[in-house]
């Protein structure tokens, strides 16, 4: 999953350093809603504005739990 | 000093009122205006008077509202940038300005690409700030009651013109740095005011409507009116904000650096209609040319470009400024906008200018030949898209591209969307064909 997400993030959001420890403030708006639509429509999930936190976009692999903890809901 | 004279006034009469609130600090109009003296003091002591530019980044915090002020407190004329702006063009722009002579009366140079393609200062007076305040209190109708949401970069007309008519009537202004973290945002609705306000680019709505319906109709009944504007807002998205949120007014603006703050359109009261954008305001006139060209006039047009008399004599002619937008006047005096005359693409508010990226990226020494062409995005709707024929037996990966270009041209006009492809199309003459990618 991890590599599916790096793909199409690195795709649509060329600038940004995916691997960055803080890649929360690498993102504009653009960049977190970008990352919101990409994954709710790749995995079929809803995310909302509450999930765009510092936290959950803290990191690639941050992200990567978040989808998995919305697949398991 | 419109401005200013009315923060020193509600320094007087309201000293502990909220002027700005960022970073979980609140400055009263006290604070602000002693703020505003002790750095136009500063300023004098390091050589800022009257009639000279002072150029500075426009941070997104309350230091801004201090230097910007404090700047026009010394007479000088006030030039934000981008906080992105290179050095390097910093320094341009340092170097083009400081030998300039700034007719009495004026404020600001704001720099933009918007109606010619070009990047370069727009001279704004003092009487143009004034009108664009006057014509945004009068149709939206801004009081002393409201804290207004500035989330837009500062150097902008977009949120830089909301500045006046909140201070001038005494409101509250919040500043945040822009709208990523959607949760600061909504936090913003549970201080203790009873009317929220803001500017959004119509992107920034649509995001807001994917991701945050729940939360808009939570705060709708705290929302006084949404103004939106710098680029068209679809049908869908305005018919979707108007039940979400059907106590708030919400409203569409026609308004440029150059032409000012001109006409404005509540959608939420007379319908939803894609590119109708009102009769202009108070201080405005509109005509339409015999090209189709919408032409302003009135208070608010700037004043001319620096340093550049052919440019501005294409664009100002008499009282009137000629746009780029093509448009039509029905009836009853409302505007509509049609299209552009030109390449720009705007990127949610953002005009680029697809040459100068073009120039920009011919820089990179693996690049062969490139094109930059409007394409269709997931969030933004267009963005700057790059086509481009790398040298033979080189590999570049789009994320090259946009590393070179990041300190060489602003972070919005990289482009987000990069091909390869075999060859540019060019016409006979060898320009290229911008047409055959339409």
């Amino acid at each position: 999953m991890k590599e599916r997400i790096i793909e199409l993030l690195s795709a649509a959001l060329p600038m940004v350093d995916l691997e960055s420890d803080f890649l929360f403030s690498e993102l504009d708006s653009l960049g977190v809603t970008t990352i919101l639509m990409l994954l709710s429509e790749e995995y079929g999930i809803e995310l909302e504005a509450r999930d765009a936190t510092p936290k959950n976009l803290k990191t690639i692999d941050s992200i990567v739990k978040m989808v998995e903890e919305k697949l398991a809901k | 000093m419109i401005l200013e004279e009315r923060i020193e006034y509600f320094a007087k009469v309201v000293p502990d009122k909220a002027a700005v609130i960022c970073d979980e600090q609140t400055i009263s109009y006290s604070c602000l205006w002693k703020h505003i003296q002790e750095k136009a003091q500063q300023m004098k002591e390091d050589g800022v008077c009257e009639g000279k530019p002072y150029v500075f980044l426009a941070t997104q915090d309350a230091d801004f509202i201090v230097t910007y002020c404090a700047v026009h407190v010394c007479g000088a004329v006030a030039i934000p940038l981008e906080r992105s702006t290179p050095t390097e063009r910093q320094q341009q722009i340092i170097n083009e300005t400081k030998d300039f002579s700034f007719a009495s009366g004026t404020s600001d140079i704001l720099y933009t690409t918007g109606t010619t393609g070009l990047a370069k200062g727009v001279i704004i007076s003092e009487i143009a700030w004034q009108a664009n305040a006057e014509n945004l209190i009068n149709r939206l109708g801004f009081t002393s009651d409201l804290l207004f949401i500035v989330c837009g970069p500062l150097n902008h007309l977009g949120s830089l013109s909301k500045i006046y008519p909140t201070l001038m009537m005494g409101g509250t202004l919040y500043i945040m740095e822009n709208l990523k973290d959607l949760n600061a945002f909504f936090s913003v609705f549970e201080l203790p005011f009873t009317k929220f306000a803001t500017f959004l680019v119509p992107s920034s709505i649509k995001m807001l409507l994917q991701f945050a319906s729940k939360e808009l109709v939570a705060v709708s009944q705290k929302i006084d009116f949404i103004e939106t504007g710098a680029a068209a807002i679809s049908q869908h998205d305005m018919e979707l904000l108007c039940q979400i949120l059907p106590h708030s007014r919400l409203f569409n603006t026609y308004a440029s650096t150059e032409t000012g703050i001109v006409c404005s359109y509540e959608f939420s009261e007379y319908g939803c209609q894609p590119g109708l954008l009102g009769k202009p305001m108070k201080h405005s006139s509109v005509r339409i040319d015999e090209n189709g060209r919408v032409v302003c006039s009135g208070k608010t047009i700037m004043s001319g470009f620096v340093n550049s008399s052919d440019l501005t004599a294409q664009v100002l002619k008499g009282c009137e400024v000629y746009t780029s937008d093509i448009g039509s006047l029905d009836e009853k005096g409302m505007l509509h906008l049609l299209g552009r005359k030109d390449d720009i693409i705007n990127v949610g508010g953002y005009k680029v200018n697809p040459s100068e990226v073009e120039d920009a990226v011919q820089a990179y020494e693996n690049i062969q030949d490139c094109i930059c062409i409007p394409a269709k995005h997931i969030v933004l709707g267009t963005v700057p898209k790059l086509l481009y024929v790398p040298k033979q037996g080189q590999v570049v990966k789009p994320k090259d591209i946009a590393d070179f270009l990041k300190g060489r041209i602003e972070s919005y006009k990289i482009p987000l969307l990069y091909e390869v492809v075999d060859a540019i199309k060019r016409t006979y003459n060898g320009k290229l064909d911008r047409k055959a990618y339409k």
